[in-house]
Formats: structure tokens, C-alpha cells, sequence
């Protein structure tokens, strides 16, 4: 993979809180255009991973190299009350004509007739499709999605699981998804990775249509889930 | 003062980041708008205030109530009126208006200035803040013989009266406001590369809004409750004065007058407050169109 290709390389990354390490000498490379997905189980660190490979967080070992500022979907939506979508859509955005490219994303993402509406005129699935216009309107090369679906009701999901394939396809960044459904990782990623003590511990690439049961069994084991009754 | 913290918790709790699972249209349609008796329950609300004020009127033409004791309501009409004519009337009220809006911008200013510097900062809130809030233990007419010791019964010793009064509401809702700024929104910023400036002005000031409009509210109404005293005491001019040199001529009905345009003024500057609101904060579910009357 050349560099060009690369949306981030993160090596031996640690990360700890006091004498709790949360992440261990961790390494990852995710390439631009490439669908990569986070599982594990809660308190594995995936989410620590994903608020380091942000910035938000220090790191206390180990490297991060990701050029360009990486965007953030989060499980809210976080969209300013105070101001209109096209607003919202346009924070923090560098260079000229900042509301016709809000209007361009908001379009994508089929908003694109409520620029000045405000948020709360939105429902939580609206609301989320703006928060991941204002993530794509920057054209990150790393995009990072912290279960950004989680608060949402199945068929809406499903809605944004088609959507964000779709502008991750056109916009081709690096995607981390760091969920814990398991179907929604089988049906967004190219490659699974599961997180256990701090690292990676198995990978898995995204089988072509017909082998998933098998994975799934696989990967719910893993998680620590068992999908076989006769284990009682 | 304790009002306005009520009334800030209530605000804090509306504000809470709702998860969007939550925010259905349904749910953010406010319970007054589906009340169907609005218009009728306005016009019972003015029964007894108009029945109040003809009761009055009739106990004074029918000789029941002395004149040096409360004066008909139309008698109190008619010496507006010759007052406006005259000139008294507009000159007085306009002195007593420039005093407090002289206090009101000088409070207002330390307020809102000392409220955004410990709103920010625990160190400027160790350095500030205890000083204030055994300032603001003190009640604030109980520093009047102080304050006249201090300014005389100049325009100094009002301005003063008015400034003390404002500048508490306002320090405290600020503080209050800028505290209350949801923290995920301020690491949303960050996200998305905000210089601390433009943190400050797309976030923590429009989020503090709601909570430092609350205290100018407040503000307004200790502003005039500073200034009526401020102007009994020893004033040559305004309102105060008007109703105290009535006093000594036991003009009952001009001292009512002075009462009743300062309970006007009260309301027109709370109105004023609320269209504040309305206009400031339209993208609030409680302040904007279709939301609180």
C-alpha cells in the first residue's frame, strides 16, 4: 500500500488510564476508500481507539500518522440547537462559499430542501444523516463512525447502513466503524477486525454474499455470544 | 435571586441532550399549544383586575374612600394628564429612565465581564468568585446610608444603587450559562478544528444565551426596584421625587400616579426582555414560534 493509498498507520499505539492499560502496542492500517470495522466487546478499548485516532484523547505510546484532520460521526448527533443545518453543516469548514457546499452534502444526504431549518425540527434519523454530511463536507481522508447508527430504530438503520455505503463509495475515505452489531459490521465493512485486552485480536475479511452465517457464528463466539443451543 | 436559579435548573433540564430516539416531532409539540381555551381563559384572567378597578372607582364616587386616602382611578387619570401637559410628568420620567439605563449598561457590563471570566476559569472563580457571593449576601439596600455617605444624593448615589442591584443576576446567569455548555458539543468543536475563539462565539456564547437572558430579565426588575429607592432618598428630580414632593402636600392622587407608572414601566421592561427571547432564541423549543406564550 503507498502512501497516497493510506488514510492512517498507527503503530505499537498505547493507552492507559493510571496503571490500567486499555491499549497495548496496538497497530492498524486502513486505506483510503477501505470499509474497516471495530468490534468487541464493551470496555475492550475500541472506543479509547477511536477518541485517540481523533485527537481527543493523549496518547502515552506509540504513533498516529493520518494526514489531514480526521472527521467524527458520534452515536449523538451533536448538531448545534442554535444554529441551521447549512450552519451546522459548515462548522470548522476552511476556504470560500461555505453554505453552498453545506447545501452540495446536504443534498447527498437528501436535505438538501432544509438548509435553514433548525435541528429540532429533525428526527434522530434526519439529525444523524446532517451530522454525517457535516463529517463528509471536509472530504476527510479517515472518516471515524463511533456507533453512529446505535440510537436508531431498525428500518431507519437499515436506511443509513445504504447510505453511508454509498457516500463512502463516492467520497472514498478510510472509514473505522467501531459498533457492536455484528450484522451491521458484516454489512458495511470490507474487513472486521475484533478488539480484545488492548489489541487486535483477530481479522476477518467480509465474505461475499452466502458465507456471512458462518462468519457471524464465528464472530459472535468470539465476542463471547453463543449461537449454538446445544451448548447449554 | 433564588427564582432565577429555579428557573435556570428547569432550563438545564429541557436542554439535556436528548438522544435522538427520543426527539419525535410528537413529543416537542408543546402542551400549551394544545390547550383549546387560550383565548378565553385571556379574557377571565382580566375579570378581576377590571372588576378590582370599577369597584374602586365606585367606592370613591360614592364618598366611601377619602381622597387623601386613595383617590378614584379616574381622578389619578386626570392628573396624568394635566402632569403630561404641563411638562413634570415627561421630564421626571425621563430622568428617572436615564438612571436606569446608565445603571443598567454599568451593572450589566461587570456582570456579564466577571460572569464570563469565571464562567471560563477556576482560577479566575477562586480569585472572583467568593468575593461576589458575600457581596451579593448583602441586602443591597442595606448599603444605602453607605452609599450616600459615599456620592451624596447626587446622580452618583442612584446610579450606583442601580448598577449594585444588575450586576448580580447577570454574574450569576452568565457563570450559570456558560457552565451548563453541554461538554459534548464543546468536543464536537474540537472535531471539527474550531480555534478558541470561534469555540467561544459558534458555542459557548449561543449556548449561554438562554441562561444570561434569564438574568437581564431579573436584572430589569432589581434595576427599577434599586432606582425607586434610590430616588425616595433625597432625589431633586424623577420619579421618586415626584411622589415624595406630593407627599408633602398630601397629593394622594399623584402619588398613586408615580405608582402606577412604575408598575407600567415594570411590565413594558419585562415585555421588552421577553420579545428579547423570542427574537434571540427562535431555534429554542421553549422561546420560539409555536413554543411558551
Amino acid at each position: 500500500m503507498s502512501n497516497a493509498d493510506t488514510a492512517v498507520t498507527v503503530s505499537a499505539l498505547t493507552r492507559t488510564y493510571g496503571t490500567r492499560t486499555v491499549i497495548d502496542r496496538l497497530d492498524l492500517r486502513i486505506g483510503r476508500g477501505e470499509f474497516v470495522a471495530l468490534l468487541g466487546e464493551s470496555g475492550c478499548g475500541k472506543t479509547t481507539l477511536l477518541r485517540a485516532l481523533a485527537g481527543l484523547d493523549p496518547i502515552q505510546g506509540g504513533q498516529i500518522d493520518a494526514p489531514g484532520r480526521p472527521a467524527v460521526v458520534f452515536q449523538e448527533h451533536r448538531l448545534l440547537p442554535w444554529d441551521t443545518l447549512w450552519q451546522n453543516v459548515s462548522l470548522g469548514l476552511p476556504g470560500s462559499h461555505p453554505r453552498e457546499r453545506a447545501a452540495a452534502a446536504l443534498v447527498e444526504v437528501g436535505l438538501g430542501d432544509r438548509l435553514d431549518d433548525w435541528p429540532r425540527n429533525l428526527s434522530g434519523g434526519q439529525a444523524q444523516r446532517v451530522a454525517l454530511a457535516r463529517a463528509l463536507v471536509q472530504e476527510p481522508r479517515l472518516l471515524l463512525l463511533d456507533e453512529p447508527f446505535a440510537a436508531l430504530d431498525a428500518l431507519t438503520r437499515i436506511r443509513m447502513h445504504v447510505l453511508v455505503k454509498e457516500l463512502v463509495a463516492r467520497h472514498q475515505p478510510g472509514v473505522l466503524l467501531v459498533t457492536h452489531d455484528v450484522d451491521e459490521a458484516i454489512a458495511l465493512a470490507d474487513r472486521i477486525l475484533v478488539m480484545r485486552n488492548g489489541t487486535i485480536a483477530s481479522e476477518h475479511r467480509t465474505p461475499v454474499a452466502g458465507g456471512s452465517a458462518a462468519t457471524r457464528d464465528e464472530l459472535l463466539r468470539e465476542l463471547g455470544v453463543a449461537t449454538d443451543l446445544q451448548v447449554a | 435571586m433564588m427564582d432565577a436559579r429555579v428557573s435556570n435548573a428547569d432550563y438545564a433540564i429541557q436542554q439535556q441532550y436528548r438522544s435522538p430516539a427520543d426527539d419525535t416531532p410528537a413529543r416537542r409539540t408543546s402542551f400549551l399549544s394544545r390547550i383549546q381555551l387560550k383565548p378565553n381563559l385571556v379574557v377571565l384572567s382580566w375579570i378581576a383586575p377590571v372588576l378590582l378597578i370599577i369597584v374602586w372607582e365606585a367606592l370613591a364616587q360614592a364618598g366611601w374612600l377619602s381622597p387623601q386616602v386613595l383617590p378614584a382611578p379616574s381622578k389619578v387619570l386626570r392628573t396624568a394628564w394635566k402632569l403630561t401637559l404641563s411638562g413634570a410628568l415627561l421630564t421626571d420620567l425621563g430622568v428617572s429612565l436615564l438612571r436606569a439605563a446608565g445603571g443598567f449598561v454599568i451593572g450589566g457590563s461587570i456582570g456579564f465581564i466577571l460572569g464570563t471570566l469565571v464562567g471560563f476559569s477556576r482560577i479566575a472563580e477562586a480569585l472572583i468568585d467568593r468575593s461576589v457571593q458575600m457581596i451579593r449576601a448583602i441586602p443591597f439596600l442595606a448599603v444605602v446610608p453607605l452609599v450616600i455617605v459615599w456620592f451624596g444624593v447626587g446622580e452618583g448615589q442612584k446610579i450606583f444603587l442601580v448598577s449594585l442591584g444588575v450586576a448580580f443576576p447577570i454574574y450569576i446567569n452568565t457563570t450559570l450559562g456558560i457552565r451548563q455548555i453541554d461538554p459534548k458539543l464543546l468536543e464536537l468543536g474540537r472535531v471539527q478544528g474550531l480555534s478558541t475563539l470561534q469555540l467561544i462565539n459558534r458555542i459557548i456564547l449561543p449556548g449561554a444565551l438562554p441562561s444570561i437572558l434569564t438574568g437581564v430579565r431579573y436584572s430589569l426588575a432589581t434595576a427599577w426596584l434599586a432606582l425607586v429607592v434610590a430616588e425616595t432618598v433625597g432625589a431633586q428630580s424623577g420619579l421618586g421625587f415626584l411622589a415624595m414632593d406630593a407627599r408633602e402636600f398630601l397629593r394622594t392622587d399623584v402619588i398613586v400616579l408615580t405608582i402606577v407608572i412604575y408598575a407600567l414601566i415594570g411590565v413594558a421592561a419585562d415585555s421588552i426582555a421577553r420579545l428579547l427571547e423570542r427574537r434571540l432564541l427562535a431555534w429554542h423549543p421553549n422561546y420560539g414560534k409555536g413554543g411558551r406564550s
